[in-house]
């Protein structure tokens, strides 16, 4: 099986700084990196394509080592977040930039770009300059670049950035459909955690220019190894479930319990809650929050000003309070609880 | 009070433009108009004329040529380069440029006459010092330091961004540079070029010291207004001045057309 392996990678770049990151990366996969602004995300993305060499540490793509090697002859492609379409050039000779390089003849070329066009959906802009398409044309033309290459791996750093909501549901909608049909590896910088569960097979979490966390979205929300992975992802509490419209909500079977929520969405999909939406309470508690829950607390941990509390419904939700309330309300593990939140509170997702 | 939708400041500053104008054309034009017409026009076609139109456009030109030459990959590497020392480069590449072109022909002169690298190009037949080839050499140094500057400030502008990307698509570092960082420095390197050129056109010091004011050998079109000024030849001079200003007319319309956007090549 063909593997992307970063070894103890370091470099230091300007600003930025890579620090001791080692990762694998698994052919065909889609795997998303996620982090804020000066994390180091897309010095990490030019490293893997070879646009800078680690001072130290090593990566090999199929056992082979890579690490030296210049980026043409990596098979690495990358579609940057501000597009950088050679803007003296009209968008077939953007696309076909690269297959000419490889001195193609002029009619594979012209057959090439025009069924990537085709598939990206931009025949009709071809003569263009990329100057006059729209955000999200211009996306899906250095999309088409990227691809029409045929990459065994694809860089997107932050695609998402420079479009509206409905074109970023579109573009997801796209990647999904263009990962499937070519099969070609994706690694994918967001800050958007609406792109990680109908997107990303792994994930990949970064801080300071280190990985702090690697796996799965569920057991990365689930699970968060950090404060920083925690509050960055935002959602202690995610589950899956299938979601039926009932009227003017919907209501989403976990199995053991049914959430009420207010979404667009239906079938299968990814329930989130933040632990700070939850409000416990010893006794019954009387409200219009559409979600309340008896249980008892299965795990307390004290934490500086605030304590994590785990009640256990039937599935394990996570709460914050603060350490006063903590102390108020006499919380010990064993006791029994009432969880409420809003529907609002349920934050979905397609799985 | 106003004036039309002018304020009384910007009426006061519009008529010193004004004034300005109308004392540059009357200048010129007096000059222009001095000598008898028919004097001049015979003076534009005497072989001196037409010798040194001929010298300055030959020597500006291969000059220009080989500013480019060097200028290019030593602005790209202080564009885009980190190497130790290059702050300090950068100052050095300027100081000839800071240098009244008098000093700067002196320490030409000196190099290629009396010192012993001088001495050696002049034992191997390669005579500097009083010829044509000195106004080439004296053009390219003053003027090498003012395009790198140009190219560098174009270089820096083009986001590196675009050399990755054509890297990626299979690119060698030069094919990159010659396929996309080059196309984008057009503009800069095409206005570049032409105030290169017609700087090097209208260069008199370095020229005057370094190859000498010897009529018909090393007489460009300064110095042919110089030397006819001085043994009171006032048509031959003024012909000279008057070619002169419609090369600096020339290169400022080729110049408004570059940063007017339109493509050039």
């Amino acid at each position: 099986m063909v593997m992307l392996v970063l070894t103890a990678v370091n470099k230091r770049f300007g600003e930025f700084t890579l620090r001791n990151v080692s990762l694998t990366i698994r052919e065909g996969e889609y795997f998303m990196i996620l982090g804020p602004t000066g994390a180091g995300k897309t010095i990490l993305l030019e490293t893997i394509a070879g646009i800078h060499m680690p001072d130290s540490g090593t990566i090999t793509l199929s056992g082979l080592d890579i690490t030296r090697l210049p980026p043409e002859q990596r098979g690495i492609s990358i579609v940057y977040q501000d597009v950088m379409l050679f803007p003296h050039l009209t968008v077939f000779e953007n696309i076909a930039f690269g297959l000419k390089e490889q001195r193609l003849s002029v009619g594979e070329i012209a057959e090439r770009v025009s069924a990537m066009a085709d598939l990206m959906g931009i025949s009709s802009l071809l003569e263009r300059l990329p100057q006059t398409l729209s955000g999200g044309e211009q996306q899906r033309a250095a999309m088409a670049r990227a691809l029409v290459m045929c990459p065994r791996f694809l860089l997107l750093d932050e695609p998402m950035s420079a479009l509206d909501a409905a074109s970023r549901m579109r573009l997801r909608q796209e990647l999904k459909r263009i990962h499937r049909n070519t099969g070609t590896t994706m690694i994918h910088i967001t800050h958007y955690f609406e792109d990680l569960f109908p997107l990303a097979d792994r994930l990949a979490v970064m801080q300071d220019g280190a990985i702090v966390q690697t796996g799965t979205p569920e057991e990365i929300f689930n699970h968060p190894k950090s404060d920083f992975v925690a509050h960055f992802t935002g959602m202690e509490n995610i589950f899956r479930g299938r979601a039926v419209r009932r009227d003017d909500e919907v209501e989403i079977d976990l199995g053991p319990i049914v959430l009420h929520a207010v979404t667009p969405f239906e079938g299968d999909v990814i329930a989130g809650i933040r632990a700070d939406e939850l409000i416990l309470s010893p006794g019954p508690f009387d409200s219009t929050a559409r979600n309340t829950f008896r249980g008892t607390v299965s795990e307390i941990q004290a934490n500086g000003a605030f304590s994590r509390v785990v009640v256990d419904v039937g599935i394990p939700l996570c709460g914050i309070i603060t350490r006063q309330s903590l102390f108020r309300l006499g919380l010990a593990p064993g006791q029994e609880i009432t969880v409420i939140f809003k529907a609002s509170a349920v934050h979905v997702f397609p799985a | 009070m106003r004036t039309g939708h002018l304020s009384t400041l910007q009426t006061g500053f519009s008529a010193i433009a004004l004034a300005l104008l109308v004392f540059i054309i009357v200048v010129l034009a007096g000059m222009i108009l001095y000598p008898p017409t028919g004097a001049l026009v015979q003076s534009l076609h005497s072989a001196e004329i037409l010798f040194a139109i001929m010298l300055s456009l030959v020597t500006s030109v291969i000059s220009t040529c080989l500013c480019a030459l060097v200028a290019i990959p030593v602005a790209y590497s202080l564009a885009r380069g980190t190497f130790p020392g290059k702050r300090a480069a950068t100052i050095l590449l300027n100081i000839p440029l800071a240098l009244p072109p008098l000093v700067a022909g002196v320490a030409l002169l000196i190099f290629f006459g009396p010192s012993s690298i001088g001495q050696f190009l002049e034992a191997v037949g390669v005579s500097v010092v009083f010829t044509p080839l000195g106004i080439i050499v004296a053009l390219f140094f003053v003027n090498v330091p003012y395009l790198i500057r140009v190219l560098r400030s174009t270089f820096e502008d083009i986001n590196p961004r675009f050399e990755h990307v054509a890297r990626t698509l299979g690119c060698s570092e030069w094919r990159a540079f010659r396929r996309v960082t080059l196309p984008l420095a057009r503009h800069g390197l095409g206005a570049g070029l032409v105030i290169t050129w017609s700087k090097c056109i209208g260069e008199f010091g370095a020229v005057l010291i370094l190859a000498g004011a010897t009529r018909m050998k090393t007489e460009t079109l300064p110095i042919a207004l110089f030397l006819n000024m001085s043994t009171g030849e006032i048509e031959l001079a003024i012909a000279a001045a008057i070619i002169l200003i419609g090369i600096s007319l020339a290169s400022l319309l080729i110049l408004e057309y570059f940063s007017s956007d339109s493509c050039f090549f």
